[in-house]
């Protein structure tokens, strides 16, 4: 049986615990208006655009430093400026947004970096997961999270029969993040 | 025959200029009308692809013919030829060269508008034309399927024109636009 001495002591060490945790760690959500989360790709020989407009990001951040990134993105939300285009990328043969509305990326670990941050973990898109480095630099001062990282479309997936071709529509896609986030209240 | 024109014939130059742009009109049309029957897929924007690149060729050897004609002497119309002829002549020519450039850049306002950018031939990513804008995208589409009808139409006559010179009126207002003919 604990005596009342050992559980008055481990109390307290939880205690420290809790409250050097309430002190040091964070927790960051987003906040849509100020942040974007664009891609580039190839059409036809062109660099053409697009964005995303629905997707929640939560980042932990212990002391000053990321310690986990979830991503998660409304893949009916892509925006390329072109209705046509839009509901072809969300079709069965590239996104089948329909079958795989999320793609989400959770990282397994962040390492510190010349420039920033490396958070390696899954990503899955289109019910494909893959590990992939999502490289980025974050400002605890403003919560600005930004970075790029280029994937390759096929990879996932993403272009069924004809839109395996990729002299037409390209295989890599560059995405880019600038990101404004809030620390949550706990 | 000498690359440039005389007065009483088209040089080599204005004669090269004029049969490549004819192939590339007719590419055009071909290609137009295939991607336009395509379902949307890669093949659909290659066909695409090709007709802007083309059509931006085609803007090109228009300056470039218009230069060229400028720098010339034009060879001079058949003396026979009654003043509305003349003036029929200098109308569908005019206009053919209107729609040499109307055409393509009415094709590349109407891919800007709609936001997709042009690569010529994949070499050269050309900027946009105009912004972005769906309204102004539907005009130009509307104008751009309209310019192809009205160049039909002229070219018919143009054409007709040409084979009334040579069948019946016998001169040699066809033959000096041919390469490979001899003065008559």
């Amino acid at each position: 049986m604990m005596s009342v001495r050992s559980l008055l002591v481990s109390s307290v060490v939880s205690l420290v615990a809790a409250t050097g945790a309430l002190a040091a760690d964070a927790h960051y959500t987003l906040d849509p208006a100020k942040s974007t989360l664009e891609y580039q790709f190839t059409q036809a020989g062109a660099l053409n655009k697009g964005k995303f407009t629905r997707y929640t990001v939560s980042l932990d951040v212990a002391g000053d430093t990321p310690s986990k990134l979830d991503v998660v993105i409304d893949m009916a939300s892509l925006d390329t400026g072109d209705k046509e285009r839009d509901d072809a990328l969300k079709s069965a043969d590239l996104f089948s947004a329909a079958k795989f509305p999320q793609s989400r990326f959770t990282s397994a670990q962040i390492t510190k970096t010349a420039n920033g941050y490396d958070a390696v973990g899954k990503l899955t898109i289109r019910g494909v997961a893959k590990d992939v480095h999502v490289p980025f630099t974050f400002r605890p001062a403003d919560g600005s999270l930004m970075g790029k990282v280029t994937l390759k479309r096929l990879d996932f997936g993403v272009g069924q029969g004809d839109w395996k071709a990729t002299d037409q529509v390209g295989n890599d896609v560059a995405v880019t993040y600038a990101l404004k986030l809030v620390a949550a209240a706990h | 025959m000498s690359i440039r024109n005389t007065p009483t014939r088209w040089g080599h130059g204005a004669q090269f200029l004029h049969w490549l742009i004819v192939v590339l009109i007719i590419t055009q049309v071909i290609l137009a009308n295939w991607a336009e029957g395509l379902p949307i897929g890669p093949k659909k924007i290659e066909v695409y692809a090709w007709h802007k690149s083309v059509g931006i060729t085609i803007l090109c050897l228009a300056v470039l013919r218009l230069l060229w004609r400028w720098a010339n002497s034009t060879p001079e119309l058949p003396t026979t030829l009654k003043p509305y002829e003349r003036a029929l002549a200098k109308v569908t020519h005019f206009g053919l060269y209107l729609l040499l450039f109307a055409q393509p850049l009415t094709g590349w306002m109407m891919t800007s508008a709609r936001g997709f950018p042009v690569s010529w031939f994949g070499f050269l990513q050309l900027p946009d034309f105009v912004p972005k804008n769906q309204a102004l995208y539907n005009a130009m589409k509307e104008t751009h399927d309209t310019l192809a009808l009205v160049l039909y139409v002229i070219v018919f006559l143009h054409i007709a024109a040409a084979l009334k010179h040579h069948f019946l009126l016998k001169d040699d207002v066809l033959r000096r636009m041919l390469p490979f003919t001899k003065k008559s």
